[in-house]
Parts: C-alpha cells; sequence; structure tokens
C-alpha cells in the first residue's frame, strides 16, 4: 500500500534553534498516526510545517506521490489536507452551519448548494446538529473543538491533522471526540494526531511515533512504544495527566 | 552660484535630519516598546508648536521657561492619554489602539483649529536671521544647526536613559517580553504610560523647533506624522543611531527632491522615496523590526 | 416556512415602502433637507466601502480619500477641460479609480497592517502634493466645476440615492455570495480562514478594487454638488476621517453599521454647520468612547443584546 503522506529528511532551525532534525515518517491509508512528545518536542512545529505555515529548512513533503514542500497553505487544503488548532479558532461572529460551509465552499471547491448538504451531514456526524444556528463563539470548549473537526472534515481531506483536540477536556469529553475520530478513520481519512494526554493515544491510534528534541526517537504499535525504553526515558519524571 | 547650490541642499538636508530625528524618536520609541503606531504623533507635535507660542507671547517671553511649562504639560497630557485611553484597549489587537489614536489626532487637530483659528504661526527667532558660517559655496544656518545639536543632544539622553536607569533597564525588559517583565515585578502598563510621557518631552522639543524653523498650521500634524513614521520606518524602531540616519535619509530626499525638481515638490519626493522604502524592504532599512 | 415567508414579505415591503418615501424626499419642496438625504446617501456609500475593506477584509486604510480625489477631478476635468456631460465624468472617475487601485495594489499590499494603513495615507498625501504641481489640472488653483450650476439639488439627490442604494445592494450582494463567506471567515479570524482554502491576497484585492470603484464614483457625485475642487480637500485625510468615524459608532464588520453611522455624522455636522471643527471634536470623542466600551458600535452592540438584525446574511441550518 502506497503512503499518503511522506515525510523525508525534514528539518526546520531557528536561528540556532534546530527544532526538528531530519525527521522521516510515512502515514499510510486510512492509519490513525499518534504523534507524541514532551513540551517542546517540535510537535506544533512539525504540524505548520505540513500545512505549509512554517517552510522548512531542509527535506520534502509528499502528500499522494506529490511534492507538496512549496506549495501555499490553500493549495495544500485543496488539494485534502485538513488541519485543526489547538486553541480552536472558530469564525466567532458566524454559526456553526456558516462555519461549515464556508470549508466546504472553499476548501472542498463546493457550490453553496451541495456544501450547506455536506455541512449538515458533518454536523449530524460531530453531533452539533442542535446547535446548528448558534453563533461559534458562544459554544463551550468540547463543541469548539468539535466544530474544528467538521470544519476540517468539510474541506472533504485525505488527510486530518489535529492538534491536541483532546487537551484540555474532560474524562467524559476525551471519550465523545475519540467517537469523533473513529468515525472519521472509518470515511477513510487518514489522521495525524498531535496529543500530550498518552492515554487518548493509546486507545485512538493504530501507530504511535514519539518525538523528542525534534527526532523520531521511536515509532510503532500504541502498546509497544507507549512501554519502550526511549518513552519511558522521555517521560521520567514528567506527569502523565 | 547655481552650481554649488547642491553643496547647499546637501547640507541643509543632513541638518533637517537631526530635526526630522527628533520629530520621529518618540513615535520610534512607542512603537519599539509597545508597537503602537501612534497617529496623534504628529498633532501631538504640532500642539507643542501652539503651546509653545501661546505661552511665549501671552505669558513669559522666556522662550526656555515655555518649553519647561510646554514639556510638564505633554507629559502629563501624554500619561493621560495613554493611562485612560490607550492602555485600556492595547491588548485587544492592534487596530482598536490605531483607531484611538486617529481620534486623538483629530480631536487635537480641531482643538488647535477652534482656538488659534487656520492662521499661521511661527516662534521668532533671532537664530533664524543668522549663518554662522559663510562662504563662496555655502552657508550654515545658525538655526539649523542649532536643530542638529539639540537632536543629537536628546538622542544622546535618551540613549543614556534607556541604558543606564533602572527605568530603562524596565522599558528594555517591557519591550523584549512583556510576560517575563511582568512575571518579574514589572508593570508593563505603567511603564508604557512613563514611555508615553518620554516620548512627550521629545515631542514637546520637537514642536518648538519646528515652530521656530517652519510655519505651522493646526493642520500640519499630518505632514510631520508621516515624516516620524519615515523615520521609524528607515531607523529600525526603537534604534536611536537608526533615528538619526533615517532622519537625515528623508531630509535628503526632500532637500535633493527641492534641488531637482523645484521646490513644490520637496514633500512629494520625501513620500515617494518612503513609500518606495516600504515597498522594498517593508521591515525597514535597518534591522529586522518586527511588529508586535 | 410559512413564517419565514411571511418575514421575508414583510421585509421586502417595507423596503420598498421606504424607497418610495427615498424617491419622494424632494417632493416635499425643502430643499435643505434633500440635501440633508443626498448627503447622508453619499456618506453611506463611503462608509459601506471602508466598511468593506477595514471590518471584513482587515484592511485598514487610511488612503480612501484617493478614490475621492480621483473621481472629483475627473468629473472636473471631463467637464470642465472637455465639455463632455456629466455622467461621462462620473464614469471615467470610477474607471480610473480602480486602474489607480490595481497600480497601487502591487506595491501597497507588500506592506502590512499598520504599514499598510499610513502607507495608503501617504499615496493620499503625495497625489495631493503632486495635482498641486501638475498644470493640467491647474495646480492648486483647482476647478469650479460648472456643470453642477446647471443641476438641481434635486437632480444630484436622485444620483447620490442610487449611489446610495447601489452602494448597499452591492454589500448585501457580495455578503450573501461566495465572497462573502470568505469575507465574513477572514474577519473572524484571518489564519483559521486560510486554513480553510480561502485565499487571502486576492480577496482583499477584490475588495480594494471594488472599494476603489464605488468610492471614485461617490466622489464623483459629491463634487457635483460641492462644484469646487482643490488638491489640498480632495487628497485630505477628512473624508476618511468620515468614514472611519461613522462605521466605527455604527458598528465595524456589520451591514447596518455604516447607515446608522452615516445618519449620524451628517446629522451632526449639519446642525454643527457653523462650527464644523466641533462637530469632528464631538464625533472624535464619541469614536473613541465606542472604542473603550462598546467596540462594536451601535449596530454590533445591539445585535449583541436583541439579536436585532436588520438585513442579515445569514444561512440558516
Amino acid at each position: 500500500m502506497k503512503a499518503v503522506l511522506q515525510i523525508q529528511d525534514l528539518s526546520i532551525s531557528f536561528g540556532n534553534n534546530h527544532v526538528l532534525k531530519s525527521l522521516t515518517f510515512d502515514v499510510m491509508p486510512k492509519e490513525v498516526l499518534g504523534v507524541i512528545g514532551p513540551n517542546g518536542a517540535g510537535k506544533t512545529v512539525m504540524l505548520n510545517i505540513l500545512t505549509g505555515t512554517l517552510q522548512p529548512t531542509k527535506g520534502k513533503i509528499f502528500f499522494q506521490g506529490e511534492n507538496i514542500t512549496h506549495k501555499s497553505i490553500t493549495e495544500r487544503c485543496r488539494m485534502g489536507v485538513g488541519r485543526t488548532f489547538q486553541v480552536p479558532r472558530p469564525f466567532e461572529k458566524m454559526t456553526v452551519f456558516e462555519n461549515v460551509i464556508v470549508a466546504g465552499v472553499y476548501g472542498g471547491g463546493l457550490v453553496e448548494k451541495e456544501a450547506q448538504k455536506r455541512a449538515r451531514g458533518i454536523i449530524d456526524k460531530i453531533g452539533l446538529s442542535p446547535k446548528i444556528n448558534w453563533f461559534a463563539g458562544k459554544l463551550g470548549l468540547l463543541d469548539r473543538k468539535r466544530l474544528e473537526i467538521g470544519r476540517a472534515l468539510a474541506i472533504n481531506p485525505k488527510i486530518l491533522l489535529l492538534d491536541e483536540v483532546a487537551g484540555g477536556l474532560t474524562e467524559s469529553e476525551v471519550v465523545e471526540i475519540l467517537g469523533v475520530v473513529q468515525a472519521v478513520k472509518k470515511q477513510g481519512v487518514s489522521v495525524v494526531w498531535i496529543e500530550h494526554v498518552l492515554k487518548t493515544m493509546r486507545e485512538g491510534t493504530d501507530r504511535v511515533l514519539c518525538l523528542a528534541e525534534g527526532r523520531n526517537i521511536v515509532c510503532g504499535l500504541p502498546e509497544e512504544v507507549m512501554s519502550s525504553k526511549e518513552v519511558l526515558d522521555t517521560y521520567l519524571g514528567v506527569d502523565e495527566r | 552660484m547655481p552650481e554649488y547650490a547642491i553643496i547647499q541642499s546637501i547640507l541643509n538636508g543632513i541638518l533637517l535630519g537631526g530635526l526630522y530625528a527628533i520629530v520621529g524618536i518618540g513615535m520610534s520609541m512607542v512603537f519599539g516598546i509597545m508597537g503602537l503606531t501612534n497617529l496623534a504623533h504628529g498633532d501631538m507635535i504640532i500642539l507643542s508648536t501652539f503651546l509653545c507660542i501661546f505661552f511665549v507671547t501671552q505669558l513669559i517671553p522666556n522662550i526656555f521657561l515655555a518649553l519647561i511649562i510646554t514639556i510638564l504639560i505633554m507629559m502629563a497630557l501624554g500619561f493621560l492619554i495613554q493611562n485612560f485611553l490607550v492602555n485600556r484597549v492595547l491588548d485587544k489587537g492592534g487596530e482598536p489602539a490605531l483607531l484611538v489614536t486617529f481620534g486623538v489626532s483629530i480631536f487635537i487637530q480641531n482643538v488647535l483649529l477652534m482656538i488659534f483659528g487656520a492662521d499661521a504661526q511661527v516662534v521668532h527667532t533671532q537664530l533664524a536671521a543668522i549663518n554662522i558660517i559663510t562662504t563662496k559655496f555655502f552657508s550654515v544656518s545658525a538655526l539649523y544647526l542649532f536643530n542638529f545639536i539639540v537632536a543629537l543632544l536628546v538622542i544622546g539622553v535618551l540613549h543614556c536613559i534607556v541604558y543606564y536607569t533602572y527605568f530603562g533597564r524596565s522599558i528594555r525588559a517591557t519591550s523584549d517580553n512583556v510576560v517575563a517583565a511582568e512575571l518579574m515585578g514589572v508593570s508593563t502598563k505603567r511603564i508604557y504610560s512613563y514611555t508615553m510621557c518620554l516620548a512627550m518631552v521629545s515631542a514637546a522639543i520637537a514642536g518648538l523647533l519646528i515652530g521656530m524653523t517652519f510655519i505651522s498650521y493646526p493642520s500640519t500634524g499630518t505632514q510631520y506624522l508621516i515624516i516620524a513614521f519615515g523615520v521609524v520606518v528607515i531607523g529600525g524602531m526603537g534604534s536611536l543611531i537608526g533615528t538619526l540616519l533615517g532622519g537625515i535619509i528623508l531630509g535628503l530626499a526632500q532637500l535633493l527632491g527641492a534641488y531637482f525638481f523645484g521646490a513644490g515638490y520637496q514633500a512629494l519626493t520625501g513620500y515617494i522615496v518612503l513609500l518606495i522604502i516600504l515597498t522594498v524592504r517593508p521591515q525597514g532599512l535597518l534591522g529586522t523590526a518586527i511588529r508586535k | 416556512m410559512g413564517s419565514i415567508n411571511w418575514r421575508l414579505t414583510l421585509k421586502i415591503s417595507s423596503l420598498a415602502v421606504l424607497l418610495a418615501i427615498f424617491c419622494a424626499v424632494p417632493l416635499w419642496n425643502k430643499e435643505y433637507i434633500t440635501m440633508v438625504f443626498m448627503l447622508i446617501f453619499l456618506y453611506m456609500s463611503l462608509g459601506h466601502m471602508w466598511n468593506l475593506l477595514a471590518g471584513y477584509a482587515g484592511l485598514v486604510s487610511l488612503g480612501q480619500q484617493i478614490f475621492i480625489g480621483i473621481g472629483g477631478y475627473s468629473l472636473a476635468v471631463i467637464t470642465e477641460l472637455y465639455q463632455l456631460p456629466w455622467a461621462v465624468g462620473l464614469a471615467i472617475g470610477g474607471l480610473l479609480a480602480v486602474i489607480f487601485a490595481m497600480v497601487i495594489s502591487q506595491p501597497i499590499f507588500k506592506m502590512r497592517g499598520v504599514y499598510f494603513t499610513i502607507g495608503t495615507w501617504i499615496v493620499a498625501e503625495a497625489l495631493g502634493v503632486f495635482f498641486s504641481n501638475w498644470s493640467y489640472v491647474r495646480y492648486a488653483r483647482g476647478f469650479n466645476i460648472t456643470v453642477s450650476y446647471r443641476m438641481s439639488t434635486t437632480e444630484v439627490y436622485y444620483l447620490a440615492l442610487a449611489v446610495g442604494v447601489a452602494s448597499m445592494a452591492l454589500v448585501y450582494v457580495l455578503l450573501r455570495s461566495k465572497l462573502g463567506l470568505a469575507l465574513m471567515a477572514m474577519r473572524d479570524n484571518e489564519s483559521a480562514a486560510e486554513t480553510m482554502g480561502i485565499e487571502l491576497y486576492k480577496t482583499k484585492l477584490k475588495c480594494f478594487l471594488i472599494a476603489a470603484f464605488v468610492t471614485g464614483i461617490t466622489g464623483g457625485v459629491l463634487y457635483l454638488y460641492i462644484a469646487f475642487i482643490s488638491p489640498s480637500a480632495a487628497f485630505g485625510i477628512d473624508w476618511t476621517v468620515a468614514m472611519v468615524f461613522m462605521v466605527i459608532i455604527g458598528g465595524i464588520g456589520t451591514i447596518e453599521g455604516p447607515i446608522i453611522g452615516a445618519v449620524f455624522f451628517v446629522l451632526i455636522k449639519q446642525f454643527l454647520y457653523d462650527y464644523p471643527g466641533i462637530s469632528l471634536i464631538i464625533l472624535g470623542v464619541l469614536a473613541i468612547v465606542i472604542i473603550l466600551v462598546a467596540p462594536k458600535g451601535i449596530v454590533g452592540t445591539l445585535n449583541d443584546r436583541y439579536g436585532w438584525e436588520l438585513l442579515s446574511p445569514r444561512r440558516r441550518g
């Protein structure tokens, strides 16, 4: 099976601060790849490079076999790279419905009528139907995170990049988000899921990659990675919430 | 001796640059330390000009006393504006603060218009008529030289304040990292207010010099705002030496423009040079100024 | 569904009644009233365009007087130097405004945030100086626009009404369109909008050109009324001051804001006509107070409190 996303030798430095050091990994179709690592390991920087917000100092990114390293944020979005933000960034003065329509029209390339239809389906799937006409600014954290995923889905992504969607949520809320991610996976979308909370990673992913100081230190099945010496060393003394 | 006129233009341009540096230095500090573009800076300078004129003609014929009173008034005004208006919107993103200063600018302009009328005003001084050096090739106006020396002094004093005093250290800490400064017990809002006071001292001095050198109207503030902004952009924000250089580049651009195209184009060449610099190097000529 | 249709009918019929009233204003035969309404429509058009830029596209321009000046001068030059009808002058004014906007967009869009704000202002100031030194437009002496001596206030009023209604309709249609979705998204969060596939540069450029065109035409109509043009007034910051104050007082980033703002602005200005400085002082203070205590303006605040929306660009699910 051919990888959806191939990251080759990716490096980035800010001055003398080398945040990523020749990072290499693949994301396969229909898999949920968890990315863990302590604060400052370079997780969010990596995500920003994948979406085009940052340009790498070195290395290449292939998406479905095509080199997208120098493509713009919007081009990548239209090709099918969806993302969520760690701190949700809803369009606050627009309704939930409109938030998802925007993504469908611009990222998904749909005419508005079809985007509305897709938006209704997605909002149903993420469980926001009762609040479809709410202003996004009035939503609580869990609903904002749902909306983040909903908007990303509306662009009809081949791959979804999740930035700490479970962070800041209560235990039961995390379970709900896990359900949403599983539903996304069933649709055939690959997921790269960055998370600080290790527990969700154990349950929600197919493979886990551990990042430390900008390097891929270990990658494999969740159980193996979590109990590996490397991860335990990295997280030693780090509180597992 | 028209063939030597260019020497005179260059010389005047450099000396004028000193004046422009004082016009810009307050804006540069405010921009560098709190990331605020004070659209009222030009009008605050003209307000100082008018205050000086008022005190000299109505109260005390001593220009230094007039300047000191003006400085005190401007400091108070700067503190009030910063403390009660700008500080309250500073954390809501750039636009509200920008528009507040825009409102202040229009307010000052129209208050001046109401009180003093639309007539031209000038601070009379003997310096304007004296040439310190007169040669076959050029002459040095006492007033322009005075402006330049005052500019060097002001920049020097500000440099000492910023680098050698506790207050200066707090300012630098704040402009480097707001959160860290707050953790160290520096009240950033308070620092901002004091910074504005300091900027107003420079605005008051600039106002007096402008009043002695040029004719002023209530509406000329815009012109000096653009000059100040130009100095900030060319010199890089918060850089004191850059400010002087920025002033000189603008002064030269204007006077050489006037030399080559005629006096009517003096302001225009200044604007065009500034627009080109903004386009080619939006972050300024010197340094890598990043907006907060 | 029934109630929605009923509401829609009510809305459309009340708009029709309103339009009929506006058309009938000159029949009242009070020239002063006609003139006040005329100014409201023209300023509303200016406000709508500035709101489109600053409220939606994130382009806080202080140089919109560029396009007023171009519109006004086109009218003056076409009618005075070439003796052509005023309609030609207005059309060429709009056209030249767009062309000029296109030319400066390249460099000016390289400037971001406050650099753009002041950059546009510098362009306007530079144009003012340039026109003062340009023999073709009679230097700083300017033009008497004699064609407007032959026009009645009523005629200019209907032009202003057309401009006002057209600008309103344009903004409404724009916000209901695909572009409107992008604009509202950008207003709320630019970086998220970009991640959703919205091309910021293109969208901003479209707004800049549209605003230039409408502001240019409005400037032409304004000068049909003013009947005298000179560089310092035509390219003066006062035009943009009016736009900024109207939009802030009315409510930035709302459709209705510029309407309310224009009514406020023109009424205060006319009421204090003999003391031009005072009206700007009052409006300046009002604008500052509004930014401090109710940053969403009159409309935005009402909107938050009572869910009041006159002309909603909303899509319902």
